[in-house]
């Protein structure tokens, strides 16, 4: 192997008790795709941190071409060659592509609107300068990211689970886009939980778990089994084949519902159809930004209709278009929001506070005050029940890992023992042990004869758990698909309109 | 070396003890030079600003009779500021309050009994409550940004309170003079303290405090409060009424401002006119967000403004220093408190190695 | 959240300790006479607060040492200035002088509770053995400008920027209005009450709401800023006011002031406070005290009309002539003084009614 472009030893950075990254070593070589693989709180965007020089480590040496540096901030990354391409954009929708691209590089925007096309046609990244952000697809943005990175001129492009945010069909043209840029000797550090994709790009992996390296292979000389077994510690639990219950009534109908949102950039829906019954699993799939949380927030009653279209959205048996989320999760309808932080939870606030978020009708008060005995049990059982990794109840919702906080928030939720339970991108950043543990939850759920109805943007997850898949394309709901006969291709076209308007 | 601000872990307790001593030891030392360049002898204007309020029992139950309305009000207005709704016209409800309870003394100056000062103050809440139905009813109604609303209603309730003195509620027999009638004695708040102009609604203030407390902290409306000032989109994913808290915030404040409002004429005023306030609904929200909006910190913070007040005065009486010099000294107070709290929760980084690990 | 409350516990120990650092100053030998000025408005190069604060300077230069003068400025009306006030008289001050009505009622009970205390106290009504409501006879002042501005008046117009609808200020916009007519039976006179002493902007806009009337002689009446003043200069127009000279504002346009120099009431109550003989009455002063005058007069004013000025003034201070000098026809066209008498001083402090010529009415 040829010397190492970038090369970390011992790298260590606590945060108060916990470790996130103990001795880390991390050779990345020129001309590479190079994967860290590992399961959500593993200490993978630690690393990722302590390399862009947005944190200090506590101890452990940085090495450029083989001379040692010390990266203070991020625009030391950048001058060294360095550049990241974070998960979420940090684009301004209102403004177009060269615009923003202009904020960070120098440069007047015809010769700026110049290069932006040129390294599209180089490096399949194709983008029209002057469009407005807000009108891009979510793997337009990303390009525009990555441009706005290759501007720059990197050696190392770090990309922060970049292909978790794109549909099927796009991830090849990153896939292509990633070779490309390899061969033209910018390597990539590509941070992943995803196996498959490990496995057909990177020429390297290195594997972390609890903040420490398990394992430095190349991932085509190993199979998934192991890579998994190297990240989680242990054997992948079986992948679920659920059978197919027969399902009871109807407890969650929206039949025609148009509804034009207030946010200017919202997806307005057009008569979208569904029908859920006690006992199944739907599954609603697309590419995120069709509709998607336009239609959770009608059905979570975040967004409400007039009394008037109340039957709009049928819960139980009863019209609920006009009714507040109080009162749907009165009726037994329980959601897990696709954002846990700021939506899903309260970042500053305690899991115990947390779980009053919601779950306060569960003997949590007394005349108007708070039963912290009640609540601190409560959220106890629902750390223990769900396998949630945190200090305990006390500990805020904000310092735990995306896939922890989902584990709770899924546990409170099922918690209230809904009758009909929603949930929006249930696996969404979480690591491969607790996503199967959240979808045998969902079957389970399910087989108990609860009404279960899941968004998703992981094709692979919703044929794992789904009875039946609808899919959502620019505000249209497609007629429900057959989950156990439906082929993932066909699904794959439908969520890019490819078959015209379905009904 | 690059210098530069790093979040702390966890909140530093030995900053937190060291940061007022800082502040106060920063603010003499800066205003040292300017009492020197100005002739004045440093030693009593010190003495008259930070000693004389406690010095004394005179002394320190003006501080109390200041930080009565400051107190109340700034409880009031931190329910809503945790709920991010913002009302800054407390000063509008203030005055309000104090019109709404002169009505009674007004309009039945011979009128006697016990029943009078407690039905002006809970009049004078009401007005204040009522002050703030016009901003609650616009933010949900019409999405009117409340901030220039109250605002905008303060600049109202000046003119109608002109309109009184000059107009109808004019004394008959005081030379056309902007002011009331002097209140009977039934229609003035029983003096707590004997001896000072301490008065019953001090105890109402702490009461107050009390019940922000027991509120905020442990009821589940306080919770929704927070939720909603914290995370909006948490509050309505658990179906929190925005409406609800927007209209509670302003009626808890325009509660508590027109009772401060109530109790300061029938307090230490005596009469309604043109000077009931002197800016308390301003002043009150820097002691709410110098108590943290906290109950218990805004019971610290409101003594602490009323003791710098007080202070002030005293300085320009005892040691011969110019009004502006002593706001001078109290800004400095202000400005370098929140520059030490800053270092509670933050340090600073002197662009040290990737090793520098302590904290 | 504890935290802060122990923060703040600790802040006052602090402010205890380094209290007790620097207290216990030594008292001096001699106790010179402590006199304290309460001032509602900063105290400026100009208007009310600064002539009261300079009627101080001769008793201060005629007893030196002997006394020791605090000014306490821009004090609010209310609980502000009645602690102020006790604060002034605890610290040893023997002499208060109260600078504004609304300190009445504070003053009034320091008094009461302290007869050892001479208060006196700026335009009020209220007497005690210890205390003096003290006032200035602007009218006097006021009737010679309304003949001056009759003259260089072409409109006929003439507006008045007043703080407040009080007695001392409508005498001194109705002697105004009778000087004026004196000159010119038609003038009119538009007032604009700001319910301010001193609120730059808005008497500034006063002014020019005025201006734009129509009216081409202001009097800023009572404003304790330069800002009509100021206003007027720059619009083109002839403007006074009370107190103390704002020609450097309007060195074109200034047709004089009714100056107040409080010096000689201020030096003999002293005098008699330290004698003990001190005894509280209603001081009403003007031209013949030596306590108005008016200065800097405009050139701009003709010589025919300035010796009429000179020779009222003269008639004025010998107590030959009074403004309120019957026939006068009160605003709603009732009599107001029948012809051949005058009004006293105590109908004079009451006065509530404005002269005919005024064209706004009294505010209710």
């Amino acid at each position: 192997m040829s010397a190492p472009l970038l090369s970390l030893r011992g790298m260590t950075k606590g945060y108060g008790p916990v470790k996130a990254n103990q001795a880390i070593d991390l050779d990345v070589a020129p001309n590479s795709i190079h994967a860290i693989l590992g399961e959500n709180g593993a200490g993978k965007s630690t690393l990722m941190k302590l390399i862009y020089g947005v944190e200090a480590p506590d101890a452990g040496e940085v090495f450029w071409n083989g001379a040692p540096v010390h990266l203070h901030s991020p625009g030391e990354a950048r001058r060294l060659g360095i550049g990241m391409v974070f998960q979420h954009f940090s684009l301004f929708e209102t403004l177009t592509v060269v615009e923003n691209i202009s904020l960070i590089v120098a440069g007047t925007k015809a010769t700026l609107a110049a290069r932006i096309r040129e390294l599209g046609r180089d490096f399949g990244l194709e983008v029209d300068p002057f469009a407005e952000v807000h009108a891009l697809s979510v793997g337009e943005r990303q390009r525009v990211e990555i441009i706005r990175c290759l501007m720059t001129e990197p050696k190392l492009l770090i990309l922060d689970e970049p292909t978790s945010v794109l549909p099927p069909q796009a991830v090849g043209l990153l896939f292509e886009t990633l070779r490309r840029l390899r061969d033209r000797g910018v390597s990539i550090l590509f941070i992943s939980h995803k196996l498959d994709e490990i496995q057909a790009i990177c020429d390297r992996a290195t594997i972390l778990r609890a903040g420490r390296v398990t394992g430095n292979v190349d991932p085509r000389e190993h199979d998934a089994h192991d890579l998994a077994r190297m990240m989680i510690g242990r054997d992948m639990p079986p992948p679920l084949h659920p059978d197919p219950v027969e399902p009871g009534e109807v407890r969650l109908e929206l039949s025609g519902l148009d509804h034009a949102p207030d946010d200017p950039f919202g997806v307005a829906l057009q008569g979208v159809s569904l029908s859920l019954r006690a006992g199944e699993v739907l599954g609603i799939a697309g590419i995120s930004g069709n509709g998607q949380s336009e239609l959770s927030r009608l059905i979570s009653g975040e967004v409400r209709l007039s009394e008037a279209r109340r039957d709009d959205v049928r819960m139980l048996g009863q019209g609920v278009g006009h009714l507040g989320p109080g009162a749907r999760r009165a009726l037994g309808f329980a959601f897990v929001p696709e954002e846990r932080l700021g939506r899903g939870a309260v970042p500053e606030m305690t899991l115990s506070d947390n779980s009053l978020l919601t779950a306060h009708g569960q003997g949590m008060l007394r005349r108007g005050f708070i039963d912290r005995v009640r609540e601190a049990e409560f959220t106890a059982a629902c750390i223990r029940d769900f396998d949630v990794r945190t200090p305990g109840p006390e500990a805020e919702a904000g310092a735990l890992s995306g896939g922890n906080l989902q584990k709770f928030i899924m546990g409170r939720e099922i918690s209230l023992r809904p009758k009909v339970l929603f949930v929006a991108q249930p696996t969404w950043g979480v690591d491969v042990g607790a996503a199967a543990a959240i979808r045998q939850r969902l079957v389970a759920m399910r087989n108990e004869g609860v009404a279960v109805l899941v968004i998703s943007e992981e094709l692979e997850e919703l044929f794992e758990v789904c009875d039946r898949i609808q899919v959502m394309h620019k505000g249209h709901l497609s007629a429900s698909l057959d989950a156990r006969t439906t082929r993932a291709e066909e699904i794959g076209r439908l969520m890019i309109g490819a078959d015209g308007v379905a009904a | 070396m690059t210098l530069r601000l790093v979040r702390r872990e966890k909140a530093s307790t030995r900053m937190a003890v060291l940061a007022p001593l800082l502040a106060l030891l920063a603010a003499m030392v800066l205003n040292l030079l300017l009492f020197l360049a100005m002739g004045k002898d440093p030693a009593a204007v010190f003495h008259a600003m930070l000693l004389e309020p406690f010095s004394s029992w005179a002394g320190f139950s003006e501080v109390l009779l200041k930080m009565g309305p400051l107190l109340l009000i700034a409880q009031g207005l931190a329910i809503g500021f945790r709920a991010k709704v913002f009302n800054i016209g407390a000063e509008g409800q203030f005055i309000l309050g104090a019109i709404f309870a002169s009505a009674i003394p007004v309009y039945f100056p011979q009128a006697t009994g016990a029943w009078i000062w407690p039905a002006m103050l809970v009049l004078g809440a009401l007005g204040g409550a009522l002050w703030a139905v016009v901003p609650a009813f616009w933010r949900v109604r019409l999405n009117a940004n409340e901030i220039l609303v109250t605002l905008m209603m303060s600049l109202i309730a000046i003119q109608v309170l002109n309109y009184l003195l000059l107009g109808p509620w004019k004394d008959p027999m005081g030379f056309n003079f902007p002011q009331s009638v002097m209140f009977q004695y039934d229609a003035m708040i029983p003096i707590l303290l004997p001896g000072t102009r301490v008065n019953v609604s001090l105890l109402i203030a702490l009461f107050s405090a009390l019940l922000a407390w027991a509120y905020m902290q442990r009821s589940f409306g306080g919770y929704q409060f927070l939720v909603g000032g914290l995370a909006p989109k948490a509050a309505t994913y658990a179906g929190f009424s925005e409406a609800r808290a927007i209209w509670l915030s302003l009626l808890i404040g325009g509660f508590a401002a027109g009772l401060a409002g109530a109790a300061e004429v029938a307090g230490p005023i005596g009469q309604l006119q043109r000077s009931i306030s002197t800016g308390y609904g301003y002043a009150a929200i820097i002691v709410a967000y110098l108590g943290g909006l906290h109950p218990v910190g805004i019971v610290a913070s409101s003594l602490f403004m009323a003791a710098l007040y007080i202070g002030g005065d005293n300085a320009m009486v005892s040691a011969d220093l110019p009004v502006a010099a002593v706001r001078v000294f109290q800004g400095t107070l202000l400005v370098c408190y929140l520059a030490a709290v800053t270092f509670v929760r933050f340090r600073l980084d002197f662009g040290a190695s990737v090793e520098g690990g302590r904290v | 959240m504890n935290m802060i409350a122990r923060r703040t516990f600790l802040q006052t120990s602090a402010l205890a300790a380094v209290a007790a650092a620097i207290g216990a100053r030594g008292a001096s030998a001699q106790e010179p006479l402590g006199i304290a000025l309460v001032l509602p408005s900063p105290l400026g190069d100009v208007g009310w607060s600064h002539t009261l604060a300079a009627g101080l300077d001769p008793v201060k230069a005629a007893y030196g040492d002997a006394v020791k003068i605090t000014l306490l400025e821009n004090i609010a009306e209310g609980p502000d200035a009645d602690r102020i006030m006790n604060k002034a008289v605890a610290d040893g001050n023997k002499v208060l002088i109260a600078g504004s009505f609304g300190y009445q009622n504070g003053a009034m009970q320091i008094a009461k509770r302290d007869p050892s205390v001479t208060v006196l106290h700026a335009s009020g009504f209220m007497v005690a053995p210890n205390f003096s409501p003290f006032a200035a006879k602007y009218f006097q002042g006021t009737y010679l400008l309304g003949m001056a501005a009759a003259a260089l008046s072409k409109t006929g117009k003439l507006g008045s920027v007043s703080a407040f609808a009080i007695p001392e200020l409508i005498t001194s916009v109705n002697a105004f209005t009778l000087g004026a007519q004196a000159v010119n039976p038609d003038v009119e006179v538009s007032v604009v009450w700001v319910n301010t002493w001193f609120d730059p902007a808005k008497e500034q806009e006063a002014a020019k709401a005025l201006i734009a009337q129509g009216c081409d002689v202001i009097f800023s009446n009572a404003q304790d800023t330069p800002s009509v003043i100021a206003a007027c200069e720059e619009a083109g127009v002839y403007a006074f006011n009370l107190n103390s000279s704002m020609k450097s504002y309007a060195p074109t346009r200034y047709l004089g002031c009714v100056a107040t120099d409080w010096s000689p009431f201020f030096k003999a109550s002293v005098d008699a406070h330290l004698a003990g003989n001190f005894v509280g009455a209603n001081a009403f002063l003007g031209v013949a005290d030596q306590v108005v005058e008016v200065v800097d007069w405009s050139p701009d004013i003709p010589a025919d009309i300035m010796a009429r000025i000179t020779e009222t003034e003269a008639k004025i201070a010998d107590g030959s002539f009074t403004p309120f000098t019957g026939p006068i026809t009160k605003a709603d066209d009732s009599e107001g003084v029948a012809a051949g008498a005058s009004m006293g001083d105590a109908e004079i402090v009451a006065m509530d009614w404005h002269v005919k010529g005024v064209v706004t009415p009294l505010p209710q």
